[in-house]
């Protein structure tokens, strides 16, 4: 009977598609006129909305989703192989990082060193070898969270870029990564006593620290190198009384202008002379 | 419709995960039924796989019909599935468990319709899965029939006539069904109470015949 109506008509062909096309339609929309109900409510039927358990997967999709958008702001290379030239890359600049700031570190302290053999400065030279292991042990951990991603979100997940992003980015924080670990892992007495704690061995900071210093008044000086703001700089100087010398010798380094403009200090300028 | 759609594309290409969902609940529903008929009770497993590279792979979706794209890739994805199977993408419901889906009030009820959705959705997998394809991606899926034939690499006009061909089959099923009922209904002495979704088994002989 439906067949016969469905096939009578010039109109099958539009007739039909009215059908299929009418499934999603609202439910109200009445099918064509000559269209079989039962046929439209079968179709229809078959096109219902949603129903709970067909979307019980959504979770599932929506973490696909974010997976796949952490892993996405990288290209597309196959990140398994690249990934042991990055982590060798990124420890390797770590490793040089360290070293030469470790270097730096160690000329800085015997340029003062002449002035007080007997000093406790030790610290930093003692401290700057040590970073360097530690530094470049911190790199590969720090990448290791990024494939993590790559894993839990698709097998074959491709996104070099993010791995070789790493690279220039793990250079700079390299580079400061030697001084916080003193801080953190040295048991050595001298530096926990000493090394304050929010202290960056920034030579800009110190710049700054030492424009500040030379700024004050001779007892103002005093009272600022007690303030916790100043102890990272006693901590460099390898003592509050070489604070001064250690200041002048920066800036005649970093900034010789405005040492020029404020710096007319004789008498320290006198004994940093004399011991240079 | 469509139009919510595209916009929901963009929004989720630029990270919105809200619009994702969006995609999800509006594509979920008709892609797990169409591939029901395709690979039957692994059909979930497709579908979350179909999900799994739809995330990956959305921001090289470079416009056009997204549910065209989507259900691509799920009839990629099921028939790896049938090849790692070595089966037949042929879902045949034998026509008893046909009449007892047919019998599920419940979801027929809740739908307002005269069918439930299941037994309509096995209806359609019965058919020759050329025609319950064509059926399935135009009525279910929403997809006109040039679409329709991009994803099954066919004409469109093939894509009619396989839809039409599975309607008239269809149409023919329900008329087996309802002179089934009328012939139950009047000269037998107990009017079978249609309520369960098991019914018994004499119920089921007539359609086979």
């Amino acid at each position: 009977m439906i067949l016969r109506r469905l096939g009578r008509s010039g109109a099958t062909r539009s007739g039909a598609d009215q059908l299929l096309d009418g499934a999603r339609g609202p439910r109200n929309a009445t099918p064509a006129a000559d269209s079989p109900d039962r046929l439209a409510g079968l179709l229809r039927a078959a096109a219902a909305p949603a129903r709970e358990p067909e979307l019980a997967g959504e979770e599932a999709a929506l973490a696909a989703f974010r997976a796949a958008r952490q892993a996405a702001p990288a290209g597309p290379a196959p990140r398994p192989r690249r990934r042991p030239f990055t982590t060798g890359a990124v420890v390797w600049i770590a490793g040089v990082a360290a070293t030469a700031t470790a270097g730096a570190a160690l000329a800085a302290v015997r340029l003062d060193r002449p002035d007080q053999p007997s000093v406790p400065p030790p610290v930093p030279v003692t401290v700057s070898p040590t970073p360097a292991p530690t530094g470049a042990g911190a790199r590969p951990n720090g990448i290791g969270t990024s494939p993590s991603v790559g894993v839990t979100g698709l097998p074959d997940g491709v996104d070099g870029p993010s791995a070789s992003g790493a690279g220039p980015v793990g250079g700079e924080p390299a580079a400061t990564s030697p001084a916080p670990t003193p801080g953190l892992g040295e048991p050595d007495p001298d530096a926990t006593v000493q090394v304050g704690p929010g202290n960056s061995s920034n030579t800009a900071d110190r710049a700054g620290h030492c424009r500040a210093y030379l700024s004050k008044s001779e007892r103002q000086r005093e009272k600022a190198l007690q303030t916790p703001a100043f102890n990272e700089l006693v901590v460099a100087a390898g003592g509050a009384e070489h604070v001064l010398a250690y200041c002048q010798q920066l800036l005649t380094e970093v900034d010789p202008a405005w040492l020029a403009k404020h710096g007319p200090t004789p008498a320290p300028s006198a004994t940093g002379d004399a011991t240079s | 419709m469509t139009g919510e759609l595209s916009q929901a594309v963009e929004a989720a290409q630029a990270g919105d995960e809200e619009a994702f969902r969006f995609l999800y609940r509006s594509l979920q529903p008709g892609l797990l039924r169409y591939l029901t008929a395709l690979v039957g009770a692994d059909a979930e497993d497709v579908a979350s796989e179909t999900w799994l590279q739809v995330a990956r792979d959305l921001p090289r979706f470079t416009g056009g019909e997204f549910r065209a794209w989507v259900v691509t890739i799920a009839r990629n994805r099921a028939m790896d599935h049938l090849r790692r199977q070595r089966r037949r993408p042929a879902l045949s419901v034998p026509v008893q468990e046909l009449s007892e889906l047919a019998g599920d009030a419940d979801t027929a009820e809740r739908a307002g319709e005269s069918i439930g959705t299941e037994a309509a959705l096995a209806m359609i997998a019965s058919l020759p899965p050329r025609e319950a394809e064509a059926v399935l991606l135009r009525a279910v899926v929403g997809l006109d029939a040039e679409t329709a034939g991009r994803v099954l690499g066919r004409r469109a006009g093939a894509v009619r006539t396989a839809a039409h061909r599975g309607l008239r089959r269809l149409a023919l099923l329900l008329d087996q069904r309802a002179e089934e009922e009328t012939a139950a209904e009047s000269p037998g002495p107990p009017p079978r109470p249609r309520t369960g979704p098991s019914q018994p088994a004499p119920h089921a002989e007539p359609v086979d015949g």
